[in-house]
């Protein structure tokens, strides 16, 4: 009750921290999101009369593929000091390798972020009577929900995929869904790969919120209790408003997690970012740029969504629960 | 006219036997006072009226209605019994004004503008009209105390159970709850109050009941219990108060 007692919220702190001070971080993810949303614009929403072609990337490389040569050309004239000047030649060799993939893989992000808003947004919705059940519910609920909960945290995500797009009649009932591939409604297999997201995500939600519920003080169920309130509807406006906010540092690694584990839906064809740089990568040789390109792009979400999840957490602070300031 | 009869309570955590056969009435009205030293089942007594803890055998009568009968329901019974914790117990992530409101709005079904003006009525009774917007975080103990007899009141209960309102308080902070708990006894509320708290028990006490062992050892108005206990017992937990400064 009082509010020495540490939280949750300060225990798990163990997210991505951005110092928003560096003003190059944030000028670097400005640019980044300017450019992403500028390419979705132009790649999904512009009639293809007036759009920039889909597949050419804004900034021709050739000016960078013959800067790199020139420069190249002359530290190599140079002998040993010209190592410096190296250097940037194959900065610039670097950026003119990556240019023309950029647009592949800003519609591999698209996907990437439709899969984990999906899967974070649909998983929460489950996790939230799953961790419920786990606390307050009788003996066959409770087990119901640590059976789920440990049956997926126990088998590997990549595998739970396989068994939904292979093991399971799935992709056979949703290719039958009227719609479904046309337009922006996505295509089967983001459709199986969303599933997974969802229900993998929801049991590790699920136990991030269970030990968030569990630091909400017993009485304040009593006291809801207490005026009246049934059970449900005590957890429902009293435990969970605060459980909720005690959850959000360790709700905040699961987004970071999902962000990156949703590469495995590159394995049943989904299109998202990681497949997109490995068969770029594959059809050029130029493994090097198209992975360092990609994990850059990962950097860039998992840093934005650390510095999302810190704006909710300060939002929705109220003293004497989370947030850092009363920390 | 009788509000309360406790009948013959039994209750056992395991094979502890911490209620041993309480019995007691109160009129309405009443101001009683649950007294023993700490393990004598005071708080447990109260707690098995609003069915927060279940009896093992015996009865309660609340203004008639058996609190367990398989047909009364608790989430009704309770709404007649309001109940003050020893650690306020606030509902942390909502205002002094939204604690009292919430049981208004989701038990009793007010609408949120009268709800809202019966709380700040509730928060204005108990000296609190300024801190309607501050978090329990922000309240020293002595207010949420009060936020807290409020929230109880709101539900407007036709009895307070108190549990050890002011144990957890700084010394200094005791007497602002007291006076509001002495101003509620004058206005008629019957209240069952869990306390050492000699000043409020002489002054606004009915009756006080001593507790021993899960027994009442003895009861009596607190004038005869305080200068007259007739069992040794009583004396040497009163005595024991005393020298502890209460």
């Amino acid at each position: 009750m009082s509010a020495e007692e540490p939280s949750v919220a300060d225990e798990v702190r163990t997210t991505v921290t951005v110092d928003t001070d560096r003003p190059w971080a944030l000028a670097g993810l400005v640019a980044f999101w300017g450019w992403l949303l500028l390419r979705w614009t132009n790649d999904f929403l512009l009639p293809d009369g007036l759009a920039f072609p889909s597949d050419q990337s804004f900034v021709p490389a050739a000016p960078f593929a013959t800067a790199a040569e020139s420069l190249g050309a002359t530290a190599a004239s140079l002998g040993v000091a010209g190592a410096p000047l190296d250097v940037v030649a194959g900065l610039l060799g670097f950026v003119a390798g990556a240019i023309p993939s950029l647009p592949s893989l800003a519609r591999g992000a698209w996907l990437t972020i439709v899969l984990t808003v999906a899967g974070i947004a649909f998983g929460f919705v489950l996790a939230v009577p799953l961790s419920v059940a786990r606390v307050y519910g009788g003996r066959g609920l409770r087990w119901l929900s640590l059976s789920y909960t440990e049956l997926i945290r126990g088998t590997p995500l990549l595998a739970q995929l396989f068994v939904l797009y292979f093991g399971l009649p799935l992709t056979q009932i949703i290719r039958e869904v009227p719609g479904v591939g046309v337009g922006f409604v996505p295509a089967t297999a983001v459709w199986v790969a969303i599933i997974g997201f969802t229900l993998n995500s929801a049991a590790y939600q699920a136990e991030y919120i269970r030990s968030a519920l569990e630091s909400v003080d017993a009485g304040q169920l009593t006291a809801a209790r207490s005026i009246g309130l049934s059970k449900v509807d005590g957890i429902r406006y009293v435990v969970l408003p605060q459980g909720l906010r005690y959850a959000i540092p360790g709700w905040s690694n699961e987004l970071v997690y999902l962000i990156k584990y949703s590469s495995l839906a590159a394995f049943i064809t989904v299109r998202e970012l990681f497949f997109q740089a490995e068969s770029i990568a594959n059809d050029t040789f130029r493994y090097t740029e198209l992975f360092v390109l990609a994990a850059l792009f990962y950097l860039a979400l998992v840093v934005s969504a650390s510095l999302l999840m810190n704006l909710v957490e300060d939002r929705t602070a109220i003293p004497g629960i989370g947030g850092k300031r009363q920390a | 006219m009788t509000l309360l009869r406790v009948e013959d309570v039994h209750k056992s955590y395991g094979d502890e036997e911490v209620l041993k056969g309480v019995s007691f009435e109160m009129d309405r009205g009443d101001v009683d006072v649950l007294m023993g030293p700490s393990g004598s089942g005071k708080s447990t007594m109260l707690r098995c009226i609003n069915r927060l803890t279940e009896i093992d055998s015996g009865g309660i009568w609340l203004d008639g209605t058996p609190v367990y009968d398989p047909e009364t329901d608790v989430n009704e019974l309770r709404q007649d019994v309001g109940m003050v914790f020893q650690d306020f117990n606030l509902f942390a992530h909502l205002t002094a004004l939204e604690n009292i409101t919430l049981g208004l709005k989701r038990v009793l079904g007010v609408p949120e503008a009268e709800a809202t003006e019966r709380a700040a009525d509730h928060l204005a009774q108990v000296g609190l009209a300024a801190q309607a917007d501050s978090y329990p975080a922000e309240l020293s103990g002595g207010q949420q105390q009060r936020v807290g007899i409020a929230r109880a009141l709101a539900m407007e209960p036709k009895l307070m159970l108190f549990d050890e309102p002011t144990s957890a308080l700084d010394p200094e902070l005791v007497g602002e709850v007291v006076e509001v708990m002495r101003d509620l006894a004058e206005r008629g509320m019957t209240m069952l109050v869990v306390s050492h708290e000699m000043g409020f028990a002489r002054s606004a006490a009915d009756d006080i009941h001593f507790l021993d062992s899960g027994r009442i050892v003895e009861s009596g108005p607190p004038e005869q219990l305080f200068q007259r206990p007739e069992h040794d017992r009583t004396s040497e937990f009163l005595t024991g108060l005393q020298s502890n400064g209460h």
